[in-house]
């Protein structure tokens, strides 16, 4: 039960790390909000989104040994990241909570 | 030849793609399914559907169970008798006995291995296999197909072409293709990053299809990597058999060598010998993993140079918690001491046994297996959007030119993509429908697969008739609706003919045939609203405009 908990905090942490990558690029954060953001939010992004990703790693880790922690991660990145791109396809605005502590005109 | 480097890879991936991508869909569309091939084998054997059982007393069941297979199995003769410079004796002797099971089987594999004399292969057996249920020793009728793990798992690494093993070549071939294919596609792939995300349903048919392909093949891009490879990694053997063909002197001067030190002799002595009791060297090493904290299962059993002086017992245990497989244990016959244990494996060792235990997945982690079954199919995903973007690309100008080639690639791909998923649910169809005790069942349910699968391919090329005015087939939308109602009948005909129905299964928490049943349920669902979007793409193209292309 315990590595099932951890197991799903990693997941959550992979499919909202990719979301910040994600909105890293132009496209997609014009997908969520109209108003334009600086550079340093760019970066800002960027390494939220790496270090979720570390996170979810850690996480892995945590729950299995070193060797299966691996393929389940590379296995969650593959299914965060289509899940991101599946909801940037139909509902985009469903990241917004994402980007929420960032102030609009920033 | 070409332009620049970017078209060159563009051909190679184009080309390959398409001639080898056939092969690919059925590799890892029936790879996907093996994840789940025990489960497939309880659906498809009502008689089996029990819990895993751990390995049965040696002593009071296996012994006995051993010595009831007096010969191999027909067709391993058949094989033998054709490796031999001499006919082959009526009576072989036999020289292995082996039983293995998985914390995944409620039934135990036995198998004894008869020495082949004047084989022109070293250390040659032709082998005669039994499986049981291992809490009574009762041996399983033969003719009950096991189809998880005796029709869809060979079928994805050896397609059951075993004439000369070509399948083995011609899966081999395609995997080497995907992995040329996968370094070509990230080549020519123009923004690899800038769309990492980008997938647009709502484009047109060739750009959103080019989407779905790029995006599952670029978030997969490990997995499709790591299984191509590891895919051929494991039957290295079988395409490089340098070890027993160029090496072979060096093979055995390496195994006189090794056999001195770890006193695991590789020939029989001749000399008759008496067997101690096993059930007490399986005891001694579940007490040693005990000890060391692993669990402790016996997953393989293996006792060499039967009833010979020199006779030894190796013992593996089920690697439940790792994605190698474990080192094994090996006990003197005769007095049950230990004699050898594997040390742990060295570098290359390593590297080996994770792909290999990656590609296998014997470990007990059902989110990883679920996960890998995900990338499977994320895999086919991605072959059948190739085949559908080849086709979409060219069907106007081949259309134009009144060039059928568009046509037959369509054919193909209906018949691979959509064809493999009705020819697989009415198999389990036919299983649920087939009299239990019909002679040759096994031949019943194979023959209705391939039937069902030719039925798709001519049902496909009638249809892609439609490709030639560079319309979209009907096939498509057909064949999924044929996937929809046999795969719910395949449910219904589960809850009928075994009463395991899903409230049962799922109140008793019984995964095996519940899960089976509930992706049954998921696949029929996603093919029936696959069928109306395609039916009503049809419709809209015809009515809209009739004559002008979709796409130009």
């Amino acid at each position: 039960m315990h590595d099932a908990v951890l197991l799903a905090a990693a997941l959550i942490c992979t499919v909202i790390g990719m979301g910040w990558l994600a909105l890293a690029m132009d496209a997609h954060w014009n997908q969520v909000r109209a108003t334009r953001r600086s550079p340093r939010t760019v970066i800002i992004l960027r390494v939220l989104g790496a270090a979720a990703l570390v996170a979810s790693l850690v996480l892995c880790l945590l729950a299995d040994t070193a060797t299966m922690a691996v393929l389940v991660w590379m296995m969650l990145l593959a299914v965060a990241a289509l899940t991101v791109a599946l909801v940037l396809s139909r509902r985009p605005r469903m990241l917004a909570p994402l980007i929420a502590a960032i102030p609009q005109s920033s | 030849m070409f332009a620049n480097f970017r078209l060159s890879f563009a051909w190679l991936h184009t080309w390959f793609g398409l001639v080898l991508g056939f092969v690919l869909m059925v590799a890892f569309f029936f790879g996907s399914l093996s994840v789940f091939d025990r489960e497939i084998d309880r659906w498809a054997l009502p008689q089996t559907r029990i819990e895993a059982q751990p390995m049965p007393s040696f002593d009071k069941i296996l012994a006995s169970r051993f010595t009831t297979i007096t010969e191999p199995d027909p067709e391993e003769r058949e094989a033998a008798s054709k490796r031999v410079t001499q006919p082959l004796p009526e009576e072989l002797t036999p020289a292995q006995w082996g039983a293995y099971t998985t914390h995944r089987d409620p039934v135990l594999g036995m198998y004894v291995g008869f020495a082949v004399p004047n084989s022109t292969l070293p250390d040659d057996y032709a082998y005669g296999e039994i499986t049981i249920d291992p809490r009574d020793g009762h041996v399983l009728p033969r003719d009950q197909l096991a189809l998880g793990s005796a029709f869809f798992y060979p079928m994805h690494f050896s397609l059951h072409i075993t004439w000369y093993d070509i399948g083995y070549w011609i899966v081999a071939l395609s995997a080497m293709a995907m992995l040329a294919a996968i370094g070509s596609g990230v080549v020519m792939h123009r923004k690899i990053f800038r769309e990492f995300f980008t997938f647009r349903p709502g484009k047109k048919l060739l750009r959103s299809t080019l989407d779905l392909h790029n995006l599952t093949g670029v978030v997969a891009l490990p997995f499709h990597f790591l299984w191509a490879l590891s895919g051929l990694i494991i039957f290295a053997g079988i395409y490089f058999p340098v070890l027993d063909r160029m090496m072979q002197p060096l093979v055995e001067a390496h195994e006189r060598e090794e056999a001195a030190h770890t006193g695991l002799d590789t020939h029989p002595s001749g000399k008759p010998g008496t067997l101690a009791s096993v059930d007490a060297m399986m005891t001694a090493a579940r007490e040693r993993w005990a000890s060391r904290g692993v669990p402790g299962e016996i997953g393989f059993l293996f006792v060499n140079h039967v009833g010979n002086s020199n006779t030894y017992v190796s013992i593996y245990r089920d690697s439940t918690d790792r994605v190698a497989t474990a080192e094994g244990l090996h006990f003197e016959g005769s007095t049950g001491r230990v004699l050898f244990e594997d040390p742990p494996a060295g570098p290359i060792e390593t590297v080996n046994a994770f792909l290999t235990g990656m590609h296998l997945q014997q470990f007990r982690h059902w989110t990883l297996r679920w996960l890998i079954f995900v990338g499977g199919i994320l895999s086919s995903i991605c072959i059948a959007t190739g085949f559908i973007f080849f086709v979409e690309k060219r069907k106007h100008a081949h259309a134009a030119e009144g060039f059928g080639g568009s046509r037959w690639v369509d054919a193909l791909a209906v018949t691979t993509v959509t064809g493999m998923v009705v020819a697989t649910c009415f198999v389990l169809v036919m299983n649920r429908v087939l009299p239990e005790d019909l002679a040759h069942r096994d031949t019943w349910e194979k023959s209705s697969f391939w039937l069902a699968w030719l039925a798709t391919l001519v049902h496909a090329t009638w249809r892609s008739t439609a490709v030639l005015q560079a319309r979209m087939s009907n096939a498509w939308a057909e064949q999924s609706w044929a996937i929809a109602l046999l795969g719910a009948l395949a449910v219904v005909l589960n809850a009928v003919t075994t009463g395991d129905h899903l409230g049962r299964t799922l109140a008793a928490g019984y995964w095996p045939v519940a899960g089976v049943d509930l992706m049954l349920l998921a696949a029929a669902c996603v093919a029936a609203i696959a069928a109306r979007k395609l039916q009503a793409r049809a419709a809209e193209v015809v009515s809209v405009s009739p004559e002008v292309p979709d796409y130009a």
